[in-house]
């Protein structure tokens, strides 16, 4: 071969090596901007909040009914009383942990298992459960009802 | 150094203390004197240090409310007993109802001490077990002293009492495991031993649940007999309710009535009642079903058809948690599954409730949701576990780019020292 | 290159590039130490990229720090991929800091003049660890909490002030929200601004001075010793065994990811095999030996002892070791680092055992 056409192949070579590198270079840049961009944009679900949560609008709320909703691990018994107000409670039932449901008629909380019974307020009143039921504060915020734990005070 | 006043203070103090640990049971003439009597007797003998502790001592009571006699006859036995009128000394069996009773029967008399406490002890116990055996005569029964003790008597509530839930199994077995004393009446004495391995003695025995049914709760208390026949399902709905209600509705309920069998115990067992298990409606040894009926009968077909629901979600859930943990083991989280877990763990208990109500349709509506939440959940630990799979893809792809580069430059070096190499050359 | 002219002719760079480009590496058979100190640069600037990352979505407070995480790590995506970047890369990162350490150690680099390097560099060391003590505990799990309960208590054993050291590091008496809120600002504020001037210091004095070799090596004379130029050739060899470090760590990412593990609770008691991280295993470990009572000493307090004066001789080791600067090997020094490696090594896999 000729110098020239030596120094022309190495040329080639050379731009080739060039744009593998190149390649490479975007190559390994965009594999570590895609992650950390999509890393950025927030999830829909603005923060996994477990002091409080929203369980719906009153509307959804029938007078004398009951929900039973997620609060974080547990499983809580939101109630709409006759006269219009909210109560929240464990849903666990203090004997052997099944759920609870709520008694429309008497406005009473009724455990399945064993007969458990508890007023409204979530006192264990006849069976045997040895404990109330813990106690939730639910607010109402522009037709929102927001459960959340108690205040320690 | 300590003031003479505050020696004397001390001195004083250390001599009531003794008034005051008895201050609350008069020191009468019976005390007086048994106190001595009993510096004589055995330990399990000393009637007035078992009485100190008494609840009638503290209301006040003295020995002779009980017993009669004058107990302001200090130092004189003769008038103190023997020759007074009122004085009935030690108490008969038979003699402890109309002692008791006396009080306890009295609304107006115990009403000065609780607007709420029973007075029909005695007229329950004459319908017990225990009463109608005592009038025909049989003293190997239980009296008041049999259960309440005699001279420490303690309230219900007090869990050193012989009463309180956690200690009746034992007391009431004190005579109805002897066979001495059950000899005549002819009544069986394994009850404790059956009691005792059974869900509920092991509840209330070992885990000291006291929402656990102990003798009395099935029995009665003083008008302790067994159950009618025809109650059972009461007796044992007063807890399992829902149980109750399924069965007295299903077509079962009037068969055993009419031929004489005790609903739940047919079943389950009455002292020996051991936790149920998926076996009974299994057409096999622990069959509950194959004692009544043969193969040829549609009962057959139910069972079985249960069987099978209860163990379609027995498995299922079993499938899924195997999932969601295998996903949590590849460090996905998974606290969201575990609701679906618990659900279909909650549907299958409400299942085995609802087989009570021997109605396929009715079981197998309640098990629907089951179902779901286990399919909830091994939806969730699939895209978990998919998830895993996605992170291996990119971490190959990223290698695969990682090494491409590194190669490329690896390359591009080597180049360079060729350049350098030929330019100083 | 037209950026260079663009800044150049506005401000002169002109006599950096000269400099930057004289810089050459020394090739010997110890040439492949030279990659531990850029590589833990690597590993540090992996660890404020993906640090700041997840600072934009974690949360301290005893209340949501764990939440935060947990939120980060299964709602965000990639997410999992930052934090576990930044968990393994801050092992590694200590790990390789070590190893440089050692390195320079045994190549007797800290001889005049560059004990100044060696003092920046013992520094920035207590300052990783620093780093590594604070944000272990920003999860808030349980294993963090009884970790930094026990490696505090620690400091509540130096005679005289401790009880005023255990109570400035703990913003308290005890390990509570106060300490996490007072650990996530010396993590992400303090160390950061610390470390950055100190790593400025240390890195200056390395490309002023040049790269050092071993004794032995500078006996040779300058012409017959074999080097390569700092760049491109160096540098793109730098770039090569960052990115093989990059995968390795999204390898470990993938498949050994690190478990968050239940939230700290102060109230429940300490579960078994507590213990704090790797890098301080051996230190835990000699504390839990040591008799109650050495001589007149109570025990604790005579492993702080020994470990204070035991670091301030290694921090030392430039002025003590003088003979070093006149290419004398004194087999001392050279046992003594290397029965400090064996006692490390030891200790931590004895932790590890039991």
């Amino acid at each position: 071969m000729s110098q020239t056409k030596r120094s022309e192949v190495k040329k080639e070579r050379r731009s080739f090596l060039n744009t593998l590198l190149k390649t490479g270079l975007v190559a390994w840049v965009a594999s570590v901007i895609y992650p950390v961009a999509r890393f950025l944009i927030p999830p829909k679900m603005a923060e996994l909040n477990v002091s409080s949560i929203e369980v719906g609008l009153i509307s959804d709320f029938p007078k004398s009914s009951s929900k039973i909703v997620r609060f974080g691990r547990k499983p809580i018994i939101v109630i709409r009383k006759e006269s219009g107000d909210f109560k929240a409670l464990e849903a666990t039932c203090t004997h052997l942990d099944c759920n609870v449901q709520f008694k429309s008629e008497t406005e009473q909380i009724w455990c399945a298992c064993h007969n458990g019974l508890y007023d409204i307020e979530g006192k264990n009143i006849s069976g045997p459960p040895p404990k109330p039921l813990a106690q939730f504060k639910v607010d109402i915020a522009r037709e929102k009802i927001i459960v959340s734990q108690m205040d320690l005070s | 150094m300590i003031k003479r006043s505050y020696w004397l203070l001390i001195g004083l103090l250390f001599s009531f203390s003794t008034l005051i640990a008895d201050s609350t049971l008069k020191k009468d003439a019976c005390v007086s004197c048994h106190i001595e009597v009993d510096e004589e007797n055995d330990d399990e003998d000393k009637i007035v240090s078992y009485y100190k502790s008494d609840l009638h001592v503290k209301l006040g009571f003295s020995c002779a409310d009980c017993h009669g006699g004058d107990p302001e006859a200090y130092d004189d036995e003769d008038e103190a007993m023997w020759e007074n009128d009122t004085f009935i000394g030690v108490i008969e069996k038979e003699e402890q109802l109309e002692v008791c009773g006396k009080c306890h029967s009295n609304p107006v008399f115990m009403r000065q001490y609780s607007t709420d406490i029973k007075v029909d002890q005695v007229t329950q116990y004459l319908t017990s077990g225990h009463g109608i055996a005592l009038e025909n005569g049989n003293e190997n029964v239980a009296v008041c002293s049999s259960c309440h003790g005699v001279h420490g008597i303690l309230p219900v509530d007090d869990p050193r009492a012989p009463v309180y839930a956690k200690n009746i199994p034992k007391t009431c077995s004190k005579c109805h495991s002897d066979e001495t004393v059950m000899f005549e009446s002819g009544l069986p004495t394994n009850q404790f031993t059956e009691y005792e391995m059974s869900v509920h003695g092991m509840a209330l025995l070992d885990r000291g649940d006291i929402g656990a049914p102990a003798c009395n709760d099935c029995h009665g208390n003083h008008g302790a007999s067994p159950p009618y026949v025809s109650n059972v399902d009461q007796i044992c709905g007063t807890c399992h309710s829902n149980n109750k209600d399924l069965f007295q509705k299903s077509h079962l309920n009037d068969i055993f009535l009419s031929k004489g069998l005790g609903q739940c115990e047919a079943c389950h067992g009455n002292h020996d009642i051991a936790k149920p298990t998926d076996e009974f409606l299994n057409w096999a040894d622990e069959s509950t079903c194959k004692p009544c009926h043969e193969d040829s009968h549609p009962a057959k077909a139910l069972a079985l058809s249960f069987y099978q629901t209860i163990d379609s979600l027995k498995t299922g859930l079993e499938h899924a948690r195997k999932m969601v943990e295998k996903a949590e083991h590849k460090g996905m989280i998974v606290s969201n599954l575990l609701f679906d877990l618990d659900d279909a763990k909650k549907a299958l208990i409400h299942t085995r409730t609802n087989i009570h109500s021997f109605n396929k349709a009715f079981v197998d509506t309640g098990a629907a949701p089951g179902f779901q939440s286990i399919q909830a959940a091994i939806i969730g630990a699939k895209e978990s576990l998919e998830e895993v799979e996605y992170r291996k893809k990119g971490l190959f792809i990223f290698s695969l780019i990682i090494t491409f580069f590194v190669i490329a430059i690896g390359f591009k070096i080597n180049e360079w020292k060729k350049q350098r190499e030929s330019a100083s050359n | 290159m037209k950026i260079y002219e663009w800044i150049n002719e506005r401000v002169d760079i002109s006599s950096i590039k000269k400099i930057a480009l004289k810089k050459r590496v020394p090739i010997f058979y110890g040439t492949i130490w030279y990659y531990l100190g850029g590589v833990s640069l690597f590993l540090f600037m992996i660890q404020v990229f993906t640090g700041i990352l997840l600072v934009l979505y974690y949360q301290p407070g005893a209340e949501t720090a764990y939440e935060s995480v947990k939120f980060i790590i299964s709602r965000v995506e990639f997410g999992w991929l930052i934090r576990e970047v930044h968990s393994w890369s801050a092992n590694l990162f200590i790990l390789f800091v070590f190893f440089h350490m050692f390195t320079v150690f045994f190549a007797k680099a800290y001889r005049k003049p560059r004990e100044m390097t060696w003092i920046s560099g013992m520094i920035l060391l207590l300052l990783s660890l620093g780093f590594g003590f604070s944000g272990y505990l920003l999860p808030w799990n349980e294993l963090a909490y009884f970790a930094t309960k026990v490696g505090s208590d620690i400091a509540g054993a130096i005679p005289i002030i401790g009880d005023f050291a255990l109570r400035l590091l703990r913003s308290g008496d005890e390990v509570s929200g106060a300490t996490l809120t007072r650990f996530y600002g010396i993590h992400t504020a303090l160390l950061p601004g610390i470390f950055t001037v100190m790593l400025g210091l240390h890195l200056i004095l390395v490309q002023v001075q040049g790269m050092s070799v071993p004794p032995e090596i500078e006996k040779i004379p300058e012409k017959e010793r074999k080097s390569i130029p700092f760049f491109p050739d160096f540098a793109l060899q730098d770039a090569m065994a960052w990115l093989i470090v990059l995968n390795i760590i999204a390898l470990l990412a993938v498949f050994f990811p690190w478990e968050l593990g239940p939230k700290a609770d102060p109230l429940a008691s300490a579960p078994a095999g507590i213990r704090p991280e790797w890098y301080f295993m051996f230190m835990f470990q000699t504390l839990k030996y040591i008799p109650a009572h050495v001589l007149f000493i109570e025990g604790e307090l005579f492993g702080i002892l020994l470990f204070s004066i035991g670091g301030f001789i290694w921090f030392m080791v430039p002025f003590l070791d003088k003979k070093a600067h006149e290419g004398i090997r004194t087999p001392f020094w050279t046992w003594f680092g290397i029965l400090l490696i064996i006692y490390m090594i030891v200790f931590t896999a004895w932790g590890y055992l039991t």
